[in-house]
């Protein structure tokens, strides 16, 4: 045995899954074309533009898409002359346009109703051809499919963020807690379900107008008044324990009963699964205004009960292992326990289970825009791009290539998750 | 299966637009005269009591003490949301109320003017300034819209002088002021609860209001989801539960079609491409059924539509799902089979992969253990080793799988049933959806609930059947 090789003995085990990982050779390639695809989402702006990347005009140097996000931000102003301006016939001095000169929704009056890749086009030059065509009103479908595949990840990452996030929690403490392992003085579970629905009211039932007038102003405003109403509510629930710790006291009121965590998140659990998901996407989606962070909110919050159930089963088998009672033996509270201890030995799997969930989303999130639900008409996605292969038969360009990129992305998803597996199951450990 | 029930209902009462108006729209005069208006409200208010939401949402509820226990009973949907805007500015209830009514008293007095070519003009904006009082909660905007009535009422003196105008104007100003001054915002973060008793809408929705046996005095309004009345479509107003029974047949029809085909192709697929491992056949038929898996079924059913139905590529295929059931069965089938084709392949193959793949893994898991080469070395022969002994064993997972391929297939359904417009039950919620028909989209989504519990309960069942260890008498 040579020395290398025993040095890549004694690394832990995130070393050792990475080993693993990279003996699959279909999950490395799988890996790569995902962090290619996250480029192209990143770097969209960079890539398919309708503002020049470097230009120079009326003597002043300008790097107008780098300058947008600063405008976006509110940080900067265009200057009066750039206002309003078709950046494509501007006399420029000297410029550099992005690679796709066009935004996806750039409408090219010249060549709309649907003109293919190889039809011909009546363009400047070249350089202005739309190399994937375009749809009914002319809007360049190569950059739609750039920008598409921002709004994909942004999907696929978000939504799966909620579900992981509300999975382990939930999970978490119905397999460490199981039914008999979490007891509470009665006055505190009074207390605490009492307080729940008066920390609602206050901070959410009052505020509820505070908080679609944000949603109408802007992001940050919504979030800086989601953040009043979470503090609010934190502060209510606060109180709630404070003044339960005092009457716990009393002798009647402080009697110790068990809390069956397990019992009702496994009721949730199956509750949460009965219901048919893309029908209640749908539902909801056609009942609400259409936005973006709607549709990864909903597709969040129906589809954590998978990593909830891998986290349950994990963490029913390692709360009995000797290195979590040893942990109670040294007097450490249950809450330190769990998180510190348990729970991070149960994440593992929960990689598996996100990496498939991502391409769940993207496919739903693909479907519903395929429906024309729940994504703005003025959001271009793949799925919507796709919808428009049903309208003009012969536009095979539409019919081919957004369905080609979901495939893709889902299936690279996939692979990954299968590699995961592979590497994670210690069944295979040589 | 209440719970779905609820979740359902609270959709449905979020849901925008107004279903009364979406009725009525034909039968509407653009109220200008006065015994319009009131006609109109009249027929309104009918409709209103006639579709039971004139009730109150749900059993009881928590709300503001500010909110009053009568706020339910205003009846467009935009002049209740502008009065709970303006309960949560100002809290003051009955100011409010006493403002909504003057409005409601001008607006009347507005129309009773006789139109001539003087006053046509300020008449118009007078009229515009109360619609815009109506729904109009920003103080600076409601300012504004009652000087503008008022400066129109000034410029055309026959309407000032008539019957009292100018009287209600000033009722209503002075309403105004005493809301926007006598403020009460306080009573905002009063919590109050409220009970409303059986007469709800969700009673009347899920439960239904006629009496259990007998068909008590005639006047109730409906039967109830639970007795199979669904409510009638704002559509067409035909009874939701017809127009979704001629669509559930065609879902179902192809759902088993679909998922009986998957298992009597998955399960030999899986056992030979486990018993071949490793060998050429096996790679081919396991990464084939990968891509298979991840193909996006609406993809490839937009393909076969685009490159197999006609068009401008080959027309194998018929474009649109129009079978010709009028001959006879065999001419039926042949005509149902050429339409389904199609169709039902999209339908298949996702879920053939997966349950190929999963008793592929099955299958190599259960023929490494011991019991399998007990039996090879006892000479049986590899058929029966395979099929009897190996087989059973490994089939238990993949019927459990029933419970997520069943509700997959229906879920699947409306995508695919757009696309080839299968006139079933996805395409029906579909188009529900699209035009906010909202009876018909909730009683969809309960229909597919129940599908998919149906689905895990024969799971469960067939589960005891395969595997004689597990039964379902209590264990004590």
């Amino acid at each position: 045995m040579g020395r290398e090789e025993i040095k890549e003995l004694d690394q832990g085990y995130w070393a050792y899954v990475k080993r693993q990982f990279k003996k699959n050779k279909r999950a490395v390639f799988s890996l790569c074309v995902v962090g290619f695809l996250a480029l192209i989402a990143l770097f969209a702006d960079f890539i398919a533009n309708e503002k020049p990347l470097v230009m120079k005009y009326q003597g002043s140097t300008y790097f107008p898409v780098l300058k947008q996000y600063g405008v976006d931000l509110g940080i900067t102003k265009w200057p009066k002359e750039l206002q309003n301006v078709s950046w494509k016939n501007l006399e420029y001095d000297f410029v550099i346009f992005p690679p796709i000169p066009y935004l996806p929704k750039n409408q090219d009056m010249k060549n709309a109703q649907f003109t293919g890749p190889f039809d011909e086009q009546r363009v400047k030059s070249k350089r202005w051809h739309h190399w994937l065509g375009t749809d009914d009103i002319g809007r360049d479908v190569l950059s739609g499919m750039i920008h598409g595949t921002r709004i994909a990840f942004l999907v696929g990452l978000l939504s799966m963020g909620i579900s992981s996030f509300i999975g382990i929690i939930l999970g978490s403490m119905a397999g460490y807690f199981g039914d008999n392992g979490l007891e509470m003085s009665r006055i505190r579970v009074a207390m605490n379900v009492l307080f729940f629905f008066v920390a609602i009211f206050y901070a959410f039932t009052t505020r509820s107008y505070q908080i679609s007038d944000a949603i109408g102003n802007s992001v940050i405003s919504f979030f800086g008044q989601l953040l009043i109403c979470l503090m609010i509510f934190l502060a209510i629930m606060l109180l709630a324990n404070l003044l339960s710790f005092a009457l716990e006291k009393i002798p009647i009121l402080g009697k110790k009963m068990n809390l069956p965590i397990d019992l009702a998140i496994s009721r949730l659990i199956e509750v949460v699964v009965s219901i048919p998901r893309l029908f209640l996407i749908i539902a909801v989606v056609a009942v609400a205004k259409p936005s973006l962070v709607l549709v990864m909110t909903v597709i969040g919050l129906t589809s954590w009960t998978g990593i909830a159930r891998l986290i349950r089963a994990e963490l029913l088998r390692i709360r009995n292992l000797e290195y979590v009672e040893a942990a109670h033996a040294l007097g450490f509270s249950s809450l330190r326990t769990m998180v510190k201890h348990a729970v991070p030995n149960a994440l593992s799997p929960v990689l598996i289970s996100i990496s498939f969930g991502i391409a769940a989303a993207i496919l739903i999130e693909a479907t519903l825009s395929f429906l024309g639900l729940g994504v703005p008409a003025d959001v271009i996605t793949w799925g919507g791009l796709l919808n428009k292969a049903r309208e003009a038969h012969d536009a095979w360009w539409l019919a081919i290539v957004p369905g080609f990129a979901i495939f893709l992305t889902v299936t690279m998803f996939n692979l990954i998750g299968e590699g995961l597996t592979d590497a994670l199951d210690p069944r295979l450990r040589k | 299966m209440l719970i779905i029930s609820l979740i359902t209902f609270l959709i449905s009462t979020t849901a925008p637009g107004d279903p009364v108006e979406q009725m009525l729209t034909s039968q509407t005069g653009d109220g200008s005269s006065s015994a319009n208006l009131q006609a109109n409200e009249e027929s309104y208010l009918e409709k209103r009591k006639e579709l039971g939401l004139d009730l109150p949402i749900f059993y009881f509820s928590i709300g503001q003490k500010s909110i009053p226990d009568t706020l339910h009973r205003i009846p467009k949907p935009a002049f209740r949301k502008n009065l709970s805007r303006l309960i949560n500015d100002y809290g003051n209830w009955p100011q409010i109320s006493d403002y909504y009514h003057n409005i409601k008293k001008l607006q009347l007095k507005l129309a009773s003017v006789q139109r001539d070519s003087a006053n046509a003009t300020p008449l118009i904006q007078a009229n515009d300034g109360v619609k815009a009082l109506y729904i109009e909660p920003n103080p600076d905007k409601m300012d504004f819209n009652l000087e503008k009535i008022s400066k129109a009422i000034v410029a055309a003196p026959s309407i000032g002088g008539n019957s009292g105008i100018g009287q209600e104007l000033a009722a209503l100003k002075s309403s105004y002021n005493e809301m926007t001054s006598k403020t009460s915002t306080w009573k905002n973060y009063v919590p109050s609860f409220k009970f409303y008793g059986l007469d709800n809408q969700y009673h009347r929705w899920f439960f239904g209001d006629k009496p259990l046996f007998s068909n008590g005095d005639g006047n109730w309004a409906s039967k109830g989801f639970l007795r199979g009345d669904f409510g009638i479509s704002y559509k067409d107003q035909r009874p939701v539960s017809s127009v979704l029974f001629s669509a559930v047949r065609w879902t179902f029809m192809i759902s088993i079609i679909s998922i009986l085909l998957t298992y009597l192709i998955a399960i030999p697929l899986g056992v030979f491409s486990a018993k071949n491992k490793g060998k050429l056949s096996d790679g081919i038929i396991t990464s084939f059924l990968f891509i298979m898996y991840s193909l996006p079924s609406f993809w490839i059913a937009i393909l076969a539509v685009v490159f197999l139905c006609g068009g401008d590529y080959l027309g194998w295929f018929p474009p649109f799902f129009n079978p010709d059931l009028s001959g006879g069965f065999f001419s039926d089938f042949k005509s149902l089979a050429y339409n389904l084709i199609l169709p039902l392949f999209c339908w298949t193959y996702g879920s053939l992969a997966f349950l190929s793949r999963q008793m592929r893994g099955g299958m190599l898991s259960v023929l490494g253990q011991d019991y399998i080469r007990t039996a090879k070395s006892k000479g049986l022969p590899d058929s029966k080793i395979t099929w009897k002994h190996a087989m059973r064993n490994s089939l238990l997972p993949i019927i459990t799988l029933f419970a997520s391929v069943f509700p997959l297939a229906i879920s699947g359904a409306i995508v695919l049933e757009v696309i080839f417009s299968i006139p079933g039950m996805g395409k029906v919620g579909y188009e529900a959806v699209v035009s906010r028909n909202y009876p018909i989209v909730f009683a969809v989504m309960m229909f597919s609930a129940i599908l998919t519990l149906i689905g895990y309960l024969v799971a469960d069942i067939l589960y005891a059947v395969v595997d004689p260890r597990i039964s379902y008498n209590s264990k004590k």
